[in-house]
């Protein structure tokens, strides 16, 4: 018997993993020369930073990423470099956008955010009341209960929905799908004006809190039914049919073996069905009235939710308040947050749009 | 167990489910019965001049009540919007699906999802405090060195609250959802036919001319579609940053004269009188067929792309 003898690869066995010295040399200068160049000019001359990134930076870069393009690979490089500055040009845009979005979030957010913040309410909070006193407990607990309550409407109907959609062979299933589908559509505002025309206007009821639930009902079923569907069409048509086999009613067929596994699923679904609606704010700002009091009954008298705690402490516009409303959209933002933390543990596989 | 049990609790089983699937469709249309039906006062006494005229005005009996600056002004913003945002969404897919090491396409795509769902009212928030500043400093240097072209002009001198600041923030809440949806097209590419490319020598960027984008097309057009959706119906957003004005402006993007369907009804609805509420539920009808038809237009691309790709 021969021993196995390990044999170094020759360096040339993979031409396109040999980069030469030059190679990392002419990418380092490309990368580096422009912004540098850029930023000089920029400097001596006083250029607005915009005016700079799109008039001399960019050019500047594609230049350089061209003529690097052509020192390596020579002419048909060229399209590839171009593609490359202008997708991470982009890419960056985005990023300094959103990464701003959370940071200024984060930051002034934790500037009036404190343990008091979370559990008090603002009923004695003025525009000269200082940040130690008062907070949004009072918006926290009512978006809790207005979103649970949707939650509790929403979620039986739409995974109903989405039962007659994949266990059924009812007649509407086309129609319904195409219905459930744009209604995902539907202006969040346009919601609000739906249930205030049918009990507000018609005098049924005062704004209250369920008549905001209401409104997110019709927000939050859309997502659910679509989400809750794909997961049902995930479960293997012979675990049905083995189930029927065996002498099982079609409900306990179900109940008993399409539900347990296509659970976590499901609950995904209702998360990222919950994220959707947490921080929605225009049609609560129709059918619900504030109160800087707190209030946990839902089914009649003025109630807050954060998103429309921050609304009004933006409008009422003075410092104090702007910094309140900094640190309600950090409680929000941490709420969404944990909303889709708990979605990805849930999933455990990639979380879907 | 006896069989008419059986079929008993399995009629009742799907007896439940068909109820509610009625239940849904019943919902959809008494959005759009409702609404038309306390509406309707609107439509027959303003007629055609309802999105035709510019006057708001609540004071004379009857009022009257002309909505045309804002329609034009939700278009211009949502196009505008969608310039900014469309152009970025799909070069950030492309770094995710393609130039991104894995790990960091992994974090990307979370991140992207979660953006999806940041609350508009935050979005609004950071609109005016930290983008506004930003954007008047760009659009003084637009109007200031670009003024000659129309688009450009501002005659007020006044850069806040202009439709170039709406569109900005707007894409700035669209783009996770275009980014998310052309992902997810990119990476359903055949993983064959992107490594016969590379076998027959395919530079990137011809993969992605001749591979990725004629693959992905429709379902990225499907994501520009629901961005559009969004910005068309997005409300707070908006109202924090423009300036509505009731007077027609079909294109000067950098002038503090904007109109925005859903911010209207936001703004007026506060103390409006009987009429004038009709007139703004009008309005929603107005903005909900809008939305309606450019949803059914991406439901349908975006299921016959599904379609062609589960061929």
């Amino acid at each position: 018997m021969s021993t196995l003898q390990l044999v170094t690869r020759p360096l040339d066995a993979t031409p396109w993993g040999f980069r030469s010295r030059t190679f990392h040399v002419v990418i380092a200068l490309a990368s580096v020369i422009p912004i540098l160049l850029s930023g000089i000019v920029g400097i001596i001359f006083n250029i607005p930073i915009p005016v700079n990134l799109i008039i001399i930076f960019l050019p500047l870069q594609l230049i350089a990423a061209i003529s690097a393009a052509i020192k390596t690979q020579g002419k048909r490089g060229i399209p590839d470099a171009i593609l490359s500055v202008l997708v991470i040009f982009a890419t960056t845009f985005v990023v300094v956008m959103l990464g701003s979005v959370l940071y200024s979030v984060v930051r002034l957010g934790l500037r009036a955010m404190s343990a008091h913040f979370i559990y008090q309410n603002s009923v004695y909070v003025t525009t000269t009341t200082s940040l130690d006193y008062g907070g949004a407990g009072h918006a926290l607990i009512g978006t809790l209960l207005i979103v649970g309550l949707a939650t509790l409407i929403a979620v039986p109907l739409g995974i109903a929905c989405a039962v007659y959609l994949t266990e059924t062979r009812g007649r509407f299933r086309g129609i319904v799908r195409f219905v459930a589908q744009s209604m995902s559509g539907l202006p969040s505002i346009v919601s609000g004006l739906f249930i205030y025309s049918v009990f507000i206007f018609s005098g049924i009821s005062r704004p209250a809190g369920w008549l905001a639930s209401a409104a997110l009902v019709l927000l939050m079923l859309p997502t659910i039914i679509r989400m809750a569907e794909e997961v049902l069409k995930l479960v293997p048509g012979e675990l049905r049919y083995a189930a029927l086999a065996l002498g099982a009613p079609q409900r306990r067929a179900f109940f008993q073996v399409v539900l347990p596994s296509a659970k976590t699923g499901l609950v995904t679904a209702v998360l990222l069905g919950l994220a959707r609606i947490v921080g929605e704010s225009a049609p609560l700002l129709l059918v619900l009235l504030p109160t800087p009091m707190t209030s946990v009954n839902v089914f009649s008298g003025e109630m807050s939710t954060l998103p429309t705690f921050i609304f009004l402490a933006l409008t009422a516009g003075f410092d104090s308040g702007r910094a309140r409303a900094w640190a309600a959209a950090f409680l929000l933002l941490f709420v969404v947050g944990l909303i889709f933390v708990a979605a990805r543990i849930f999933s455990g596989k990639k979380i879907g749009r | 167990m006896n069989t008419r049990k059986v079929a008993q609790g399995d009629r009742a089983f799907i007896g439940i489910a068909t109820a509610s699937a009625v239940s849904i469709l019943a919902i959809a249309s008494s959005v759009l019965i409702f609404l038309s039906y306390r509406s309707w006062s609107t439509f027959t006494e303003q007629g055609l001049a309802f999105i035709t005229g510019s006057t708001w005005d609540s004071t004379t009996d009857p009022g009257t009540f002309q909505i045309q600056p804002m329609i034009v002004g939700t278009l211009l913003i949502a196009l505008l919007g969608l310039l900014i945002a469309v152009p970025t969404s799909i070069a950030v897919a492309y770094f995710i699906e393609f130039m991104a090491p894995p790990r960091l396409a992994k974090v990307a795509t979370t991140f992207i999802d979660l953006l999806a769902a940041l609350p508009s009212v935050v979005i609004g928030l950071w609109g005016i405090y930290v983008l506004v500043p930003q954007a008047i400093s760009w659009s003084t240097l637009l109007s200031d060195n670009l003024g000659f072209i129309p688009l450009f002009n501002n005659e007020t001198a006044n850069p806040q609250g202009a439709p170039f600041i709406a569109a900005w923030t707007i894409s700035i809440m669209i783009i996770p959802i275009i980014t998310s949806v052309s992902r997810e097209v990119m990476s359903r590419v055949d993983k064959e036919l992107l490594s016969a490319a590379s076998a027959l020598g395919a530079s990137s960027f011809t993969t992605a001319r001749r591979v990725v984008i004629p693959n992905a097309k429709s379902g990225i057009l499907g994501g520009i579609l629901l961005g559009l959706g969004r910005a068309l119906g997005e409300t707070v957003a908006i109202f924090f940053v423009l300036n509505l004005v009731f007077e027609t402006n079909w294109y000067k993007m950098l002038e503090p004269r904007g109109g925005n369907v859903a911010s209207l009804i936001v703004s007026k609805f506060g103390e409006a009188t009987e009429s004038e509420i009709s007139a703004l539920m009008a309005a929603g009808v107005v903005l909900f067929i809008v939305t309606l038809i450019v949803n059914m237009i991406a439901t349908s691309i975006v299921q016959r792309s599904e379609e062609r790709m589960a061929s």
